[in-house]
């Protein structure tokens, strides 16, 4: 498969007042077409600075980030979809209008084509009789979907997930995980979550990077083959309890380190 | 193209629970309501007995019967009118003023932040300065009369608009603006789409905070220099030692503050309809 992503020896350093810190250091590696990778690493090791490095929010110190064959700097022009901890939809849109915000945002002359993609996905994703309601209408799991819809209507190259379930309660969390695994491989997306819960990232990754504490270097990577099961039946798998106590030593090594 | 909007069921009450709830609902409405005009009749009809009994002079203290003569004979003359749009005027201007020049330094303010960090000391220093204290150099500048009253009533409301204004701009979401930024909005973009519609709470909570510091800073101003107006009327009925006059003009300015704040309550519950 193509290399989609590509991080090739990328350093960064936060400035504040009293230090420089070193967030990461020397970081490879990197993220396939149709991929889904997850990050998991000690809090506070940079893992969404990753995500905002990718989406060209902050810039690389030193080393280089390849994205869709072109290095990404100040001027981006590669779509990225990126979703955070909360849904952040605007209480004073309605459905419809906090999913076609980012069409609005854009001087481009398929608008319609956009707005018909928009449509179709609340339909495909039962989200269509709720268009006219406000957000504070729907449920924790619907607005992280109507969440999930905003980016994707925009077509993005790259999905960036930061976290998105970690506001949701155990049961909606393990379905919405479900939901947005399921329509990430349907419209067919490469996509990039960023947790603390191992189990969300063994249950929902093709690729697993774990992080070293800060500064974060790639301690390890592990290819996970689930042929083809949602994470909510991967959670039955015979080999995820040992996954799951594999990344968690490494993990708790990391953190004693700190 | 915009979809259809859907339309919900009438179906409520739902069971004889829900409908008991809603009785309840409207008991207390009405309990509180009954209260609220039970207070104003006591102590209009108290005060009354008093000044009837003359157990209070009502040459000091007036009486609800001689206000209310006093605003008939008044309202009969027709000199009132005069007085209450002379009033209104100046609140109006002041009000409106205050409330979109304050707005827009806070723009000006959010859009760059050195000027905000620069400005800073400055605006501290001006929001806990009296302002009635700049009164005579404001006279001394514009003369007396309407001016000098609206520049007093939109000093006094302006700095506390542009630190709500901008404290609403400056606490919007991080993540929010990481977001817009994320689907390559430009600044513009990101202030009327996010920062503007974001902080429409504190800016009703700021229409209704300058409603009543407008009408401070109009009667303020028309205490030191006016020659028309409620202010004036007060000014005026204390000196001659008309207190029903005082009175009477005190009423009209709690019903037209009243009637001020009724209209932008309106515009709130418009707002989060």
């Amino acid at each position: 498969m193509k290399k989609l992503l590509e991080f090739k020896d990328v350093n960064f350093y936060y400035q504040t007042k009293k230090e420089e810190i070193h967030a990461l250091s020397d970081l490879n590696f990197s993220v396939d077409e149709l991929e889904f990778a997850s990050i998991v690493g000690p809090s506070g090791c940079g893992k969404t600075t990753i995500l905002s490095l990718i989406a060209g929010l902050l810039p690389v110190s030193s080393g280089s980030i390849i994205l869709g064959g072109e290095k990404v700097g100040k001027e981006n022009h590669q779509q990225i979809g990126y979703m955070f901890q909360r849904d952040h939809l605007f209480e004073w849109r309605t459905i419809w209008k906090n999913i076609t915000l980012g069409i609005e945002l854009k001087k481009q002359n398929n608008k319609e084509e956009k707005f018909e993609l928009a449509r179709e996905l609340l339909k495909k994703y039962d989200l269509y009789g709720f268009q006219n309601r406000k957000p504070r209408e729907l449920s924790g799991g619907m607005r992280q979907r109507v969440a999930l819809i905003r980016t994707l209507v925009l077509n993005p190259m790259l999905l960036l997930l930061d976290e998105p379930f970690s506001a949701l309660d155990f049961q909606t969390r393990i379905s919405v995980c479900d939901d947005v695994f399921n329509i990430i491989k349907s419209e067919k997306k490469t996509a990039i979550l960023v947790t603390h819960d191992i189990s969300e990232a063994i249950t929902m990754s093709d690729k697993l990077i774990i992080l070293s504490s800060r500064p974060a270097t790639v301690k390890h990577i592990e290819i996970l083959n689930h042929n083809g099961e949602t994470p909510l039946a991967r959670r039955e798998d015979q080999n995820f309890g040992a996954l799951f106590d594999f990344v968690w030593k490494k993990l708790t090594n990391e953190t004693e380190k700190t | 193209m915009k979809p259809k909007k859907l339309k919900l069921p009438k179906c409520a009450p739902f069971s004889k629970a829900h409908e008991r709830y809603l009785r309840k609902l409207r008991n207390d409405k009405i309990f509180v309501l009954f209260f609220q005009i039970l207070i104003l009749v006591a102590v209009i009809g108290l005060w009354e007995l008093l000044a009837q009994t003359k157990v209070i002079d009502p040459f000091f203290m007036s009486s609800p019967s001689r206000i209310f003569n006093m605003l008939s004979s008044l309202f009969a003359s027709g000199t009132i009118w005069e007085h209450i749009g002379i009033t209104l005027m100046e609140t109006l201007l002041g009000f409106a003023i205050s409330t979109i020049g304050g707005t827009l330094i806070a723009v000006i303010l959010w859009w760059s932040e050195k000027l905000r960090r620069i400005l800073e000391p400055y605006i501290i220093v001006l929001n806990s300065l009296p302002k009635i204290a700049l009164g005579p150099i404001i006279i001394l500048w514009v003369g007396s009369g309407m001016g000098a009253i609206i520049i007093m009533c939109t000093l006094i409301c302006i700095v506390m608009t542009t630190i709500t204004m901008l404290n609403a701009f400056v606490t919007c979401d991080n993540d929010k603006i990481q977001l817009m930024k994320s689907m390559k909005a430009n600044k513009i973009q990101i202030f009327f789409k996010l920062i503007l519609p974001n902080a429409m709470n504190e800016f009703i909570s700021i229409l209704k905070i300058n409603v009543g510091l407008a009408w401070v800073g109009t009667i303020m101003g028309e205490y030191i220099s006016s020659s028309a107006g409620l202010g004036y009327l007060i000014v005026y009925g204390s000196q001659i030692f008309r207190i029903d006059l005082v009175m009477a003009s005190t009423v009209l300015l709690c019903l037209l503050a009243a009637i001020m704040y009724i209209i932008v309550s309106l515009i709130e519950k418009w707002h989060n309809r």
